[in-house]
């Protein structure tokens, strides 16, 4: 595999399951969800606090990111989210909440950084944690293993979504709350869980995502953008168009900057945020909804397949 | 009718009274500042007061007057600053016959260009007196040219599409300049031609009333803005964008008017943020500081109003700075463990987005939508029209 093969699949599978944690709470509770980037960093550091002092490999500490990562959604619903759900605030609101929950984290983590570097005397504002990660056929384990784990959990997902009652009441409450309501589910609930499940997707995508690029305390908040442009890029309405969204960014950014690179000289690195940002841009002119705005069943549909409907 | 009036009335007393308490709590910060610190605290405080007022008072504009979401504050104000950093410098150079081009800014020409502009700046009140105009000017344009740059597709998208694009291009922006060496140095930081030099040891406490003023005409500026026709326009814009459209208003017009009214102030804040602090680092233009923090500020304020905006920049900016000045004796037991107190500010950023939020929906100052002519004088012209 090439090196940018590598770790940009480790990178997008990250990113990927960022920007799906993103689409998944905006589909359920219209809340756009800053508080994503601390939460992809918090999942960091627990791996980086589980790895250092405790020893071991990486992948065996990410039960307890998304743990973590869950306990860090479920207080932002009971503390901030549910009240302003029950107030029904404007979507702007809704994000301006998350955005300080965002900075109270990001704080927290700082103090944290500074409490281990202290105490244990470790550097934890600079970390490398594919150093922890061993190798498979000559390459690094984490570019089999991250995009396999990241497959799991969405199947999980999947299944939980579909073939669960709860799943299913969820389903229903993303498609039409007040009906959902009507028939007896519990939409506090439903909302409790998302909070759940995407603040677990959340830290679990920041801990991938520190294995291919350098750890710091600020590394949510300088990859929120892309998140973001992932979770844009699937078009906000499905939680599959968000992740597939994260996947595209990720890679067209390592395959970006490695073949501009080639041709136009290293100079360009340092302008790599720019090419996810530019996709997005072009996607968005082109389907302004995303793409899981693409009608691509229609598509299929017009060229392979018959007409539906009375054909008089 | 009388019961409007009177309900009026009271809102209005609500206000007033609302303001006397925040400048009360105000000043006894600052007194108690004061006499604990001196008077250097103070200036200090007023000059961050004035610059990030005139970036919350843009921001006020383009999100609480016209409604769009606007995450990328942070894009003009690094206009204004690489504008102030790299053209006005260049200029004086190619005057004086010194390197004016690419080599500008590389960090070892430009820290023995830079005194030599400076020494000719100190000779004469005139010329720094042009050169500050200059600055402001061109801040001014480079912040509208972005503006109008970020509201050709900013027009197309909605609510929380829109807010992340400007977040994304102000972050870009950032890049761009720390990259790119020729505009400001790239990581190396560029110095700024000094127009207040000639003050020589007094330069900061010219600052601070200069800039004073900027800000107060600015805030008369964006007073009567608002109050005016197209200020009716950007609230109906906000209030409802369907029915302004339509009432016949030209949606896509009022809001590129705005984005580009708003970047240019805000670019001139970013100017003067330049100005006093000396020099240019791109990395230092953060998302946090330029866009996070003016947030906070004009949401404790009371979005949509512009007195408001100033109290909240006011109030705020006070508390950070008691963070920074007391931080070893009020914190001290962050110190034992090794966590620095600074890391409270962004404990109280986020705080004070929380608390607003939740328990002061309207700010300090809530917004006041003030007839565009005095009750009596519209009473009169209705008088005269029977």
């Amino acid at each position: 595999m090439a090196p940018w093969l590598s770790s940009g699949l480790i990178y997008a599978s990250g990113l990927a399951l960022t920007a799906g944690s993103i689409t998944l709470l905006y589909i359920v509770t219209r809340t756009f969800n800053f508080a994503v980037a601390s939460m992809a960093t918090i999942g960091f550091y627990v791996v980086y606090t589980g790895v250092t002092l405790f020893g071991g490999l990486p992948y065996q500490y990410y039960p307890f990111a998304i743990i973590i990562g869950s306990i860090t959604g479920i207080i932002c619903y009971y503390g901030l989210n549910r009240r302003l759900l029950n107030r029904k605030a404007a979507e702007i609101t809704l994000m301006m909440s998350t955005l300080g929950y965002d900075l109270v984290l990001l704080s927290l983590i700082q103090m944290y950084a500074d409490y281990l570097t202290y105490t244990f005397k470790l550097f934890p504002r600079r970390v490398t944690m594919s150093l922890f990660d061993f190798e498979i056929f000559g390459e690094r384990a984490a570019a089999f293993i991250l995009p396999l784990i990241a497959i799991a959990f969405l199947t999980i997902l999947h299944f939980f979504l579909t073939k669960t009652k709860f799943g299913i009441s969820m389903r229903a409450t993303i498609e039409n709350p007040t009906l959902a309501g009507t028939s007896g589910i519990n939409s506090d609930r439903v909302y409790l869980v998302s909070w759940v499940i995407s603040g677990g997707m959340a830290a679990l995508g920041g801990s991938f995502m520190a294995m291919a690029m350098t750890g710091t305390p600020v590394m949510g908040m300088y990859t929120i953008p892309l998140m973001f442009a992932g979770a844009i890029l699937g078009g906000l309405g499905n939680i599959y168009g968000g992740i597939l969204g994260g996947m595209v960014i990720g890679l067209t950014e390592y395959a970006g900057v490695y073949i501009l690179a080639k041709n136009f000289g290293p100079w360009i690195l340092g302008y790599r945020m720019g090419i996810p940002l530019f996709i997005m841009a072009a996607t968005l002119l082109i389907f302004p909804r995303g793409l899981s705005g693409i009608p691509l069943g229609k598509i299929i549909k017009k060229r392979f397949g018959q007409k539906r409907g009375a054909n008089v | 009718m009388i019961t409007k009036e009177s309900s009026g009335e009271k809102f209005k007393g609500f206000i007033a009274s609302r303001i006397v308490f925040v400048l009360a709590v105000i000043i006894a910060l600052l007194a108690f500042l004061y006499f604990s610190r001196g008077i250097s605290i103070i200036l200090s405080i007023l000059i961050q007061v004035t610059i990030f007022s005139i970036i919350t008072m843009s921001l006020n504009l383009e999100t609480g007057y016209t409604g769009i979401p606007q995450f990328g504050r942070v894009a003009a104000v690094i206009a204004g600053a690489f504008a102030v950093g790299a053209i006005p410098g260049r200029i004086m150079a190619a005057f004086m016959g010194l390197p004016a081009g690419a080599e500008y800014a590389s960090d070892t020409v430009n820290f023995r260009l830079v005194p030599q502009i400076n020494a000719l700046l100190a000779s004469s009140w005139l010329i720094s007196l042009g050169f500050l105009v200059m600055c402001l000017v061109l801040a001014a344009l480079a912040g509208a040219l972005i503006g109008w740059l970020i509201s050709r597709p900013a027009i197309r998208l909605k609510e929380a599409y829109l807010g992340i694009s400007l977040l994304a291009f102000g972050d870009f922006l950032m890049w761009v300049g720390h990259n790119w060496s020729i505009i400001v140095g790239g990581s190396t930081p560029v110095n700024v031609p000094d127009p207040f030099r000639i003050f020589g040891a007094d330069r900061f406490n010219v600052i601070v009333p200069v800039f004073f003023v900027i800000a107060i005409l600015i805030f008369i500026y964006m007073n009567k803005l608002t109050q005016s026709p197209f200020g009716r326009n950007l609230r109906m814009l906000r209030d409802n964008d369907l029915s302004a459209n339509a009432a016949g208003l030209n949606i896509v017009k009022v809001r590129t008017q705005s984005l580009v009214i708003g970047a240019a102030i805000a670019a001139i804040g970013g100017g003067l943020y330049v100005i006093y602090t000396g020099s240019v680092a791109a990395i230092g233009l953060t998302r946090l500081t330029f866009t996070f923090w003016p947030w906070a500020y004009m949401m404790l304020g009371g979005i949509g109003s512009n007195i408001g905006v100033f109290m909240g920049v006011f109030l705020l900016t006070i508390l950070r700075t008691m963070i920074i000045i007391f931080r070893s004796t009020w914190f001290g037991f962050l110190l034992q463990v090794g966590i620095d107190p600074l890391w409270l500010e962004y404990t109280l950023l986020g705080a004070v987005i929380i608390i607003v939020i939740l328990f002061l929906p309207h700010g300090l100052v809530p917004e006041k939508v003030a007839p565009m002519l005095p009750a009596n004088r519209v009473k009169k012209v209705m008088a005269q029209r029977q």
